[in-house]
């Protein structure tokens, strides 16, 4: 008999309790093994976004343990949390893309804070914005680029750690379907080359498309957890 | 290494070139604020060290009344001694002094019995001192009424000028100080607000703490820091044209070399430092949009 596999990530009967008697999560359990792609969906409010800021350690779980790589996120401390978010790549809603700085720029400028040489970052840019196919827009500033290539950017910076998990906050949110499906095309990618890539979503249509595990939200429980090819199988 | 320190303090000089009018107020208040404090702390100083060259400046003489004996002598000595202040005590003995005296004004002296009572030298530690000691040694018994000399009035006025400029630099310049506190303090806060998409960025990908804090640190010690080099600047020429005026008067003597190198190494160092204090403060708070 082979011995159990340890999860990547768990959620241990998590509650986040937020000020003003808001509820962010009222006791939610799941575990994610290595390598695997999650979608979290649910309505706004549901405590999505809440799992994706327990999993970076910008919200503590009031109760329950939160744990990725069989360490609890509790053991990282203030001063220490900046390792825990080199081992994930982050892509926000909204791009948190600097509009001052050409496509290029963003990503070099997120090296270079996080130690890297000027050297390093002239021989890892192009490469990085290759992997997500936004190496021809190098020069552009972000107004200049549509959604789905600022979206690419931001994916870009999500991966300058070389991160095994990847989560994305509604990385379709602002786009039309076609570029939709390109953001999830290359998402798909980089968990075919082992990412864990987990997104928070409520693009209905690219869910069922895709086929992932989905984990459905409903004010802050876990309504229903979907394995992988299930969905409109 | 030099990598890593040539990207945090281009991130500060980023932020002071974001903020330019900001900046310019908290350095010129800054330099103000130690211009005014150094000035007075350097007229201050140089007024106590005239005082330390005054003859008798610290010093009393305290007459026994007629008829003490050595015994009596050895125990007021030790009395003074015990008194808070006093640094030290010297006995005059009568019969030493009117030896001298005789020596010195024999005309005087002839036929005449010694009338100089015992006596001692008491020098106190400060000058603010003075009238306190003065005051405890007159309620001594053995002291004679009116047995306490010192010159009370010149003392009175060295300490009352250095009291005045003590007040007027603590008073002026400490809130001028607090001033260019707040400046430097509100500019840090608008810096993290202008860059607060750099800092959520740079928390996103896993920058330390230290590589987020430390341009703003940077910026607050460059604000203070260059606040106190002009501050010495503004010295060095103040102190140059009150040289060059004062010259044209041939009684005064020559003013001592105004020691730049030091003055704008403290100017600089304090400002440098309080920058520092201003700009944590101002971190230490999360921004809000």
């Amino acid at each position: 008999m082979s011995a159990p596999v340890e999860p990547y990530i768990a959620f241990k009967d998590v509650h986040v309790q937020y000020p003003d008697h808001v509820t962010g999560l009222a006791g939610v359990s799941f575990e994610i093994q290595k390598g695997e792609f999650v979608f979290f969906v649910g309505k706004t409010g549901a405590g999505k976004s809440t799992i994706i800021r327990l999993l970076t350690r910008e919200v503590r779980p009031t109760q329950g343990t939160v744990s990725i790589n069989g360490k609890s996120l509790r053991e990282y401390s203030e001063r220490s949390v900046h390792l825990l978010r080199r081992t994930m790549g982050v892509v926000p809603q909204d791009f948190a893309l600097l509009p001052r700085k050409r496509v290029w720029e963003n990503v070099a400028y997120a090296m270079r804070a996080v130690g890297r040489s000027r050297r390093e970052v002239r021989q890892l840019v192009p490469d990085i914005l290759d992997r997500v196919s936004i190496a021809h827009r190098a020069d552009a500033f972000p107004h200049q680029l549509s959604g789905g290539e600022q979206q690419r950017v931001a994916i870009a910076r999500a991966l300058i750690n070389n991160p095994p998990l990847l989560i994305a906050d509604e990385p379709t949110g602002n786009l039309d379907p076609g570029h939709s499906w390109e953001i999830i095309e290359i998402l798909q990618g980089l968990n075919m080359r082992g990412t864990t890539v987990l997104v928070a979503s409520h693009d209905m249509a690219v869910v069922e498309r895709l086929k992932a595990r989905v984990i459905t939200i409903e004010a802050g429980l876990i309504a229903s957890d979907i394995p992988s090819g299930v969905l409109n199988a | 290494m030099l990598d890593r320190i040539g990207f945090i303090v281009g991130e500060a000089f980023i932020a002071i070139r974001r903020n330019p009018s900001m900046a310019f107020a908290a350095i010129t208040t800054a330099a103000i604020a130690m211009f005014l404090l150094g000035g007075l702390g350097y007229v201050y100083f140089r007024v106590t060290e005239y005082a330390a060259t005054l003859p008798g400046k610290m010093e009393m003489q305290v007459f026994l009344r007629d008829g003490a004996d050595f015994t009596m002598v050895k125990a007021v000595a030790a009395q003074i001694r015990a008194v808070p202040g006093v640094r030290e005590v010297s006995w005059i003995p009568r019969a030493k002094r009117w030896e001298k005296e005789q020596r010195e004004r024999p005309e005087l002296t002839i036929g005449i019995e010694n009338p100089f009572p015992e006596a001692f030298k008491v020098i106190v530690r400060q000058l603010a001192d003075t009238d306190s000691v003065a005051e405890r040694i007159r309620g001594m018994a053995e002291v004679d009424a009116g047995g306490v000399v010192y010159l009370q009035k010149e003392q009175r006025f060295i300490e009352e000028s250095t009291r005045v400029l003590r007040w007027l630099g603590g008073t002026v310049g400490g809130l001028l100080m607090l001033t260019a506190g707040v400046l430097i303090y509100n500019g840090i806060r608008l810096t993290a607000l202008s860059r607060r998409l750099e800092v959520r960025v740079m928390r996103l990908v896993g920058a330390s703490r230290l590589t987020i804090d430390l341009p703003f640190l940077i910026e607050g010690i460059l604000q203070g820091g260059i606040g106190g080099v002009f501050a010495a600047g503004l010295l060095f020429t103040c102190n140059l044209y009150l040289n060059r005026f004062l010259a044209t008067f041939d009684a005064l003597p020559q003013s001592p070399t105004f020691p730049i190198v030091l003055i704008l190494g403290a100017l600089a160092g304090v400002g440098a430092g309080y920058g520092l204090v201003c700009s944590w403060l101002a971190i230490r708070m999360p921004v809000k949009a």
